[in-house]
């Protein structure tokens, strides 16, 4: 598979080389032609060629990166960073031998790396910075940031110098400072090449924010001695005075504090700007963005830490842009950064393996080893005193597996690279053996640490990083667990971090939030907690939306509900497949959703499916990484069907999950008012928002089968609604709407029949208005609503997914579909606990969050068979396995 | 302050403190001192006014609750003296890792404590109405009652294993494995 995707790359990369050239000859023919006439398409590829070759970067780099994901053996293997590195060396080598390298586009400059390949990534981890982690170590991260830093520095200048009087070197002078600009460069841990190590071995977070915060944060360190060492260097040894060396000093605190001042003034900022852009939501992730690179490049023109900039600016937008903006621009802005992070850190790590074939090199193997051992003794002793000082504070301790990972973790990248590469090489007259030695030291670490970390962390037994779903309890239970430590600690008068941060949390609701939201808080209302509220509700329904592509109705209102709004979205040919399979797996438990759906209205129905489409195409995969900052790579990388059926399934399970209680009444305020039937239905809720329409038929649909539907079943709505669900009752006879229910059965009757010794009259009914949906009303829905079909692929991709990750559930779907005479009688409870009891295997890990949302609707059910409707039962699950057959007997 | 405390602290009570709850002497006596503190009265005893004159429970959403957990079930007649204070207090003790673990602070008491959050009338069981009321005061009262029914409901649903619809301890425990309450619900005695 790799082997076809290199071999495609390269004979791409074999074509633009030929169309370099041919470019060039084409352009000088053009030069010399001789008579001035019209020209009807003329070739001019000077005038593109910079953008050309950078698209083509662009796209070369996304092409690997897609290539490398096919093979899971081998991004499994290796780290996606040292393929792209390999790449980079291989087009490197081409264009080497093609001279073509010598063109400015084509290698790595660090104006390039500074001011478009580094912010993005540096924005993207700011912006998905997990807060609390990163606060609750931050003395820690800022320990290692800052005096870890240093005295790797210190330790590694003086080393490098040291040895430089022995042979080892050559015998040639290395005059101390320069030492030490190189020493400054080097020791420096790479956020860029930490973020691609460290997000696909999935270490626990607290051992992730550690390292990753100590190499976003040092940049300021790094830096400043990076140019207090240069400028030193530039002014000369024995030109520094005592005022050098103090505002040396002092600059490291302009650069860090000024970094972080500028970038959280302008995170402000963009918040305040996202108050009022309520009539401009397109432009809401623009706004983002700018604000974002405009504080890097404000932070830079007066050189103070841009990377420090960027980083407060994502994480103080993150806090309250999330609340201002639309949810589109939302999904749309974390979409994009993710999309342009990974792109760039694709783009900077083959620039790293392409800039490596250059003519700039001088190898001093003495230089190169004293380099690689001095940076990795001195990151472990470093790592070893300052975790265990910080030991002496935290709650948590480091052990000394921590601290090796730590210490191992310490990878150097592309801004020692690119700091390398500007270094004044008049002043440094050692400059081509530093950048030698800087690419030894960055190939190294990623390389061989990076290979080697994820076996070390598998063998070393380190915590890894526990995958959760943001459940509600887990988030209740944290978010009072602050509660409770806050009060306890105010009470036992140790004023820890946890009223520190309570203080932070008041500052913020009193002051920061007023003035940046645009719906200012209520007192005491826990922003926070509905937040994840709604994410799980909108997992939920975005779920529905998934399930509904393929659900064949059960009599329940539920399955014929999502089905409606599933024939507008998906072509019928999948259908069939995946009914079956929903038919199967789904529980005994969920057949009657009605209670779900019952208590939903339409309205609400309508509101989710309004995101459906657009959470579908963005936030699906991206959603995973919101709350756990993984970063997107990493989810394309699982390709693991284990986690899309344990997302299906639990969905299911979770589908009357999202019930708004608030809608019931509008729901039957709506039914109430259509009494006569769809028509009048139609009237009601095509009052509401435009994007209503497709949905009026599903809610006339509805009415039509609650009409339809014995009494019996809707007796079946759960308890704790009672209220409503009497009103719907009792407006049921009225709303009875004979002309969708009495007319079409008479089509297409006879195919159900043919096949199915056991109708219910319910079931017929049901399912011909919904045939009726997908050639009629639902058509005119498509028209009006084109993006509905836009959405198709999705749905198909989705249910084949799931196919073929079930398969031992599909075997029992064909059983049931292949002979629906296997099961004459009812069909039991085991005939679907039997795939439901494998769900936990697939699951995996999951296995324990999402079993107990598998009970979720057992007792409503098992109450209401158990004491009233034992026989409907019965009946439901044959119309259950009837409407599967049916599904495929239509199709 | 502190030998200020020192002193009318009984040098046996002391060390049985210490002994019991795996405090150092030192944490001990700057607790009393708080303690102390606390008690404007100077009585011996902490009764809710005290514990609500704190500003920050005060405000806390949760304050009145906690407070309710701690009169009535680690004080008695709504009242807390030292003793049971400091029991109370060593239930988060940090530090599993120096075997510093007594019966107190075990990651079980620790959610036995969260549990009692919930469950004011100790039938060791979480039931809806429970839990409306913690989510209540956790939201505050701006939202629409069906709204926070529907987050109890969705909340039961992930906890409940037995289908009963309403949440026992093992239940409570199994559920939160994952989330690490051993840290979280540790803090740092100053000494």
């Amino acid at each position: 598979m790799y082997q076809n995707k290199s071999l495609v790359i390269l004979i791409l990369l074999l074509g633009l080389l030929i169309h370099k050239y041919y470019c060039k000859e084409q352009t000088y023919i053009h030069n010399q032609a001789k008579p001035l006439r019209f020209h009807v398409a003329e070739f001019n590829f000077d005038h593109v060629s910079d953008v050309y070759a950078i698209t083509l970067w662009i796209l070369l780099g996304s092409l690997a990166k897609v290539g490398f994901h096919l093979s899971y053996r081998l991004t499994e293997k290796f780290p996606e960073s040292c393929l792209l590195i390999i790449l980079g060396l291989i087009v490197g080598g081409l264009l080497y031998i093609t001279h073509l390298a010598e063109q400015k586009a084509y290698v790595l400059n660090s104006d390039t790396f500074f001011l478009f390949l580094l912010p993005p990534i540096i924005l993207e981890a700011g912006y998905f910075m997990p807060n609390r982690p990163f606060f609750d170590n931050l003395g820690t991260i800022l320990l290692l940031a800052i005096v870890n830093t240093l005295f790797n520095t210190v330790c590694i200048g003086l080393t490098i110098y040291g040895f430089a009087h022995t042979p080892i070197f050559g015998r040639t002078p290395f005059d101390m400072l320069s030492c030490f600009v190189f020493a400054a460069l080097i020791s420096a841990v790479d956020p860029v090449a930490v973020l691609a190590t460290f997000t696909e071995i999935h270490v626990n977070d607290m051992l992730y924010i550690v390292v990753f915060g100590e190499s976003l944060l040092n940049d300021a360190v790094s830096i400043v001695l990076y140019r207090i060492f240069d400028s030193f260097a530039k002014i000369g040894q024995q030109n520094l005075i005592l005022m050098d060396y103090v505002l040396g000093a002092l600059s490291f605190f302009v650069v860090s504090l000024g970094g972080v001042l500028i970038g959280i003034i302008f995170g402000v900022v963009a918040c305040f700007t996202t108050k009022f852009t309520e009539h401009t939501p397109v432009l809401e992730p623009l706004i983002i963005l700018v604000y974002a690179y405009l504080a890097y490049l404000t932070s830079e023109m007066v050189s103070v830490s841009g990377i420090l900039a960027i980083t407060f600016c994502g994480m103080v937008m993150k806090q309250y842009v999330s609340f201002n903006i639309s949810k589109k621009s939302d999904a749309t802005t974390e979409y994009v950064l993710k999309m342009l992070s990974s792109i760039m850190e694709t783009i900077i790590f083959m620039f790293m393996g392409l800039s490596t074939v250059s003519d700039n090199h001088s190898w001093n193997t003495g230089f190169v080893l004293i380099t690689i051992l001095s940076c990795l003794v001195f990151r472990v002793i470093g790592i070893a005193i300052f975790a265990n000082l910080a030991n002496c504070w935290r709650l948590l301790e480091l052990t000394r597996i921590d601290m090796l990972i730590m210490s191992y973790g310490g990878l150097r990248g592309a801004i020692a690279f690119s700091l390398a590469l500007i270094l004044d090489e008049t002043k440094i007259p050692r400059k081509k053996e530093f950048v030698t030695a800087t690419i030894a030291v960055v190939f190294f670490t990623v390389f061989i640490q990076g290979i080697t970390i994820g076996p070390l962390v598998k063998c070393l037994n380190v915590r890894r990083k526990q995958i959760e779903e943001p459940t509600m309890s887990a988030k209740l239970t944290n978010r009072m667990m602050d509660h409770v430590m806050t009060c306890l600690e105010e009470i036992s008068g140790s004023g820890g971090s946890n009223s520190l941060r309570d203080k932070c949390r008041n500052l913020d609701r009193n002051y920061f939030k007023r003035w940046l939201l645009r719906e200012t808080p209520q007192e005491k209302m826990d922003i926070k907690l509905l937040q994840t509220f709604k994410k799980i509700n909108m997992q939920s329904a975005m779920k529905v939306h998934d399930t509904s592509k393929g659900l064949v109705p059960t009599p329940s209102s539920a399955a014929f509900h999502t089905s409606t709004s599933a024939t507008n979205l998906r072509p019928s040919s999948t259908f069939a497949n995946f009914s079956q399979l929903l038919a199967a797996n789904l529980p005994e438990q969920t057949v009657p959703d009605l209670m779900f759906f019952e208590s939903q209205g339409p309205d609400h129905y309508r509101d989710d499916a309004q995101m459906h489409h657009f959470l579908d195409t963005n936030l699906y995969r991206a959603k995973p990484r919101a709350a756990i900052h993984l970063r997107s790579q990493d989810e394309t990388a699982e390709t693991n069907n284990e986690s899309q059926n344990r997302f299906e399934k639990s969905y299911h399970h979770r589908n009357h999950i999202f019930i708004s209680s608030r809608h019931d009444k509008e729901q039957t305020h709506g039914r109430k008012t259509g009494k006569t039937g769809s028509g009048a239905t139609r009237s009601t809720s095509s009052k509401s928002a435009s994007s209503a329409q497709p949905f009026n038929n599903s809610q006339a649909t509805r009415h039509s089968l609650v009409s339809a539907t014995t009494p019996k079943e809707s007796l079946k709505v759960p308890p704790t609604s009672t209220n409503t669900h009497k009103q719907q009752q009792s407006s049921k006879p009225r709303s009875r709407s004979p002309p969708l229910s009495s007319d079409q059965p008479i089509k297409l009757l006879p195919t159900t029949k043919d096949t199915h010794p056991v109708i219910h009259p319910v079931s017929i009914v049901i399912e011909n208005e919904e045939d009726a949906k997908m050639m009629g009303g639902v058509t005119a829905a498509e028209h009006s609503f084109p993006w509905r079909r836009s959405s198709i692929p999705d749905g198909e991709q989705a249910t084949l997914s799931i196919t073929a990750g079930d398969s031992a559930n599909n075997a029992q779907t064909f059983s049931n579909r292949n002979d629906p005479n296997l099961h004459p009688g009812p069909l039991t409870s085991a005939n679907f606990s039997g795939a439901y009891n494998k769900s936990p295997e697939y699951m995996g890990e999951f296995a324990t969050t999402t079993k107990p949302e598998e009970h979720l609707s057992r007792p409503h059910i098992r109450d209401f068979f158990n004491n009233q409707l034992r026989p409907s039962d019965e009946t439901q699950e044959n119309n259950a396995e009837a409407a599967a057959n049916d599904g495929v007997t239509r199709l | 302050m502190g030998s200020n405390a020192s002193i009318m602290l009984q040098q046996e009570d002391l060390q049985n403190i210490c002994q019991q709850t795996g405090f150092t002497t030192k944490q001990v006596q700057r607790l009393y001192s708080r303690f102390k503190a606390l008690d404007k009265r100077d009585c011996g005893f902490l009764i809710r006014e005290d514990l609500l004159c704190i500003p920050e429970v005060n405000i806390n959403p949760l304050g009145e609750r906690l407070i309710d957990v701690i009169m009535e079930d680690y004080g008695e007649n709504n009242k807390i003296n030292f003793k049971q204070f400091i029991f109370l207090l060593a239930k988060f003790r940090g530090g599993k890792a120096k075997s510093l673990t007594t019966e107190f602070n075990t990651r079980e008491s620790k959610l036995k404590f969260l549990f009692d959050m919930y469950d004011r009338n100790h039938d060791m069981k979480i039931d809806r109405r429970e839990l409306l009321d913690v989510l209540k005061m956790m939201v505050g009262g701006n939202i629409h009652d069906d709204q926070i029914a529907t987050i109890a409901d969705h909340t039961i649903g992930e906890l409940d294993d037995d289908g009963d619809k309403s949440i026992t301890f093992e239940e409570f425990c199994n559920t939160l494995e994952r989330i690490d309450a051993d840290d979280k619900m540790s803090m740092k005695f100053l000494s």
